[in-house]
């Protein structure tokens, strides 16, 4: 078995045991990405230079006897949206194509603090709107699995490197299941955390309220590992939270006993491939026979979920691109007659048309005559979704759905129509929208050998109970078998 | 609903090639008439987590300091260390 094909945690064993070194799992990992990126396309941009120093870096320190963070010399891929001092950040858009931020996001200065080996920055729809990272202006992201098909978005290269071995882990962000959605595409473990638990400093806003970084790998406890690493209060995100945050792959335990597991009908009707049912009911009924208890449960708002998510989204992201405007950093546009033409010319040619879309969408709704039917509307239809997650967790610990309708689509079979692309978001939206944990799991490969996702929602910071959740469903499946057989 | 494209793109200061106009109208009417579908709930508007408030910082300058050449870096124009944009007052 090759190096890169190893989790987190075994490669962090094996580093203990000296077994291996960091210089020789980053080696591996560099020549899994020599090997399979041009067929993949999960890299913006590649850091080979500055990952094999760090690894020679942890190599030296572990020789020498100093005690270092479990992932210390695990290589790991970061989503383009977040900062990385030095090291282009370009959200996939010709905006910042050539943006180097003189800063780095909180979560980087906790990875660079674990010692982490970051190999470079993952390929993503262009600000993160997008489901299939197609809006990408730098190039294709290819599903491992299957190179026709999409990987998912928006962090399709975090997730697709995960499945192809060119990452041990990544980091990607979910703002209405851009880490889920990629994960479940690609057969990968992905998870949104709490918002607040995650500091969003040096995150490349899109919307505010509901953006949250998380982790993707290949195990339940490699993701664990690294949401260990991220969170934290930080007085520089205004919305993080100040508690204790638990070691959570120390406490990671699988026993299923008594755990009250509620299945909301509303996840399983139209628009939900029989496939994806079955395999979700599958691993539910699995559940069942290690000792969870089912529950069948209601959401009702959740017909309303993607029309509240597009508004909201939409309304914060039209102002939060504002800033680009082609004054202080980013792209300029080259001729222009004035002020307002700059501005106009700027995000015209720096914007794809997916993000003019929902610039435009957030506009209109925010627009005089239209903020109280729309915006007013959607944001008093959030408390009503938020309520019914609140009251259903007084019936149970944990909620089970899909994560996706369906298996990976060709690529090009949807980009043409965007409502049928919203509608991929259809399962994972409602726990942006209520600010819930949430991961996905792979449940299985369809008749199409395409892998499809078990999601499993928990309370506000329930994430150790959650992730033990995971595990055991994890325990009943043997592992997963998350590596792409066909590249 | 009919959107008047020209005015949003406008508002969002964008500008839409003409050859586009049709395109972007017909995507946002199929995306408006999506998002149109919602129901008249009662209740608070703001969605206040009273469990987790937000802290608000001291009223003091960030300790991050930035040397001037770094954050100009990334300036599309730069002049005598400031950056450079068109005439904005006529």
């Amino acid at each position: 078995m090759k190096l890169y094909e190893k989790t987190a945690s075994e490669l962090s064993e094996m580093l203990r045991n000296k077994e291996c070194s960091a210089v020789e799992i980053c080696n591996d990992v560099i020549e899994r990405i020599h090997e399979t990126e041009d067929k993949v396309g999960a890299y913006v941009t590649v850091c080979e230079e500055s990952a094999k120093e760090n690894a020679a870096a942890v190599d030296k320190a572990l020789a020498n006897g100093e005690n270092l963070h479990p992932l210390a010399g695990i290589p790991i891929g970061i989503k383009d949206n977040i900062s990385t001092k030095g090291i282009k950040t370009t959200c996939s858009s010709r905006m910042l194509e050539n943006y180097v931020p003189p800063f780095n996001a909180t979560v980087m200065e906790k990875v660079n603090n674990a010692k982490m080996t970051v190999l470079g920055k993952m390929n993503m729809d262009e600000f993160a709107m997008g489901s299939s990272t197609e809006t990408s202006y730098m190039h294709l992201t290819r599903n491992p699995h299957n190179t026709e098909c999409v990987p998912g978005g928006s962090s399709g290269g975090s997730a697709a490197a995960i499945a192809s071995g060119e990452a041990v882990l990544t980091l990607g962000s979910d703002t209405g299941g851009s880490i889920r959605q990629p994960a479940a595409l690609c057969g990968a473990v992905g998870m949104k955390p709490t918002y607040g638990s995650v500091s969003r400093y040096g995150l490349v806003a899109f919307a505010s309220s509901l953006d949250q970084i998380g982790p993707l790998g290949k195990s339940v406890k490699d993701v664990a590992m690294l949401q260990s690493v991220i969170c934290g209060h930080d007085r520089r995100d205004a919305t993080s939270k100040f508690m204790e945050y638990p070691d959570y792959a120390a406490a990671l335990e699988s026993n299923l006993k008594g755990l009250k597991i509620g299945v909301p009908k509303e996840y399983f009707g139209e628009g939900i491939d029989a496939e994806v049912k079955d395999s979700v009911m599958k691993a539910i009924k699995e559940m069942e026979s290690n000792g969870a208890e089912i529950k069948e449960i209601s959401l009702p708002s959740t017909q309303y979920a993607i029309n509240t998510y597009y508004i909201i989204a939409s309304a914060e992201a039209s102002s939060n691109l504002a800033r680009f405007d082609g004054v202080k950093y980013g792209y300029r546009a080259k001729d222009y007659d004035g002020l307002v033409d700059m501005y106009e010319k700027t995000r015209s040619e720096g914007f794809g048309d997916e993000v003019k879309r929902r610039i435009m969408l957030g506009t209109f709704v925010l627009s005089s005559g239209y903020f109280d039917a729309y915006y007013k509307k959607a944001k008093r239809v959030q408390n009503r979704i938020s309520a019914e997650f609140t009251d259903a967790f007084k019936e149970c610990d944990i909620i089970a759905t899909p994560t996706v309708p369906s298996s990976a689509f060709k690529i090009g079979e949807n980009i043409g129509d965007p409502v049928k692309m919203y509608y991929n978001d259809v399962c994972t939206v409602t726990v942006n929208i209520a600010g819930l944990p949430a991961i996905s799991l792979p449940c299985g490969k369809d008749s199409k050998n395409m892998p499809m996702g078990l999601q499993l929602i928990g309370s506000k910071f329930s994430e150790q109970q959650l992730l033990n959740a995971a595990f055991g469903y994890e325990q009943i499946c043997g592992g997963f078998d998350v590596l792409s057989k066909s590249l | 609903m009919k959107i008047d494209i020209k005015h949003i793109a406008k508002l969002s200061r964008l500008k839409i090639e003409d050859d586009k106009l049709e395109k972007f109208e017909k995507d946002m009417e199929t995306i408006v008439n999506m998002v149109d579908n919602m129901p008249d709930v009662d209740g608070p508007l703001t969605l206040l987590d009273e469990e987790n408030p937000m802290t608000l910082r001291e009223d003091k300058a960030v300790a991050d300091k930035f040397k001037r050449e770094e954050l100009l870096a990334n300036a599309p124009e730069v002049q005598a260390g400031c950056l450079v944009v068109p005439k904005t007052v006529e």
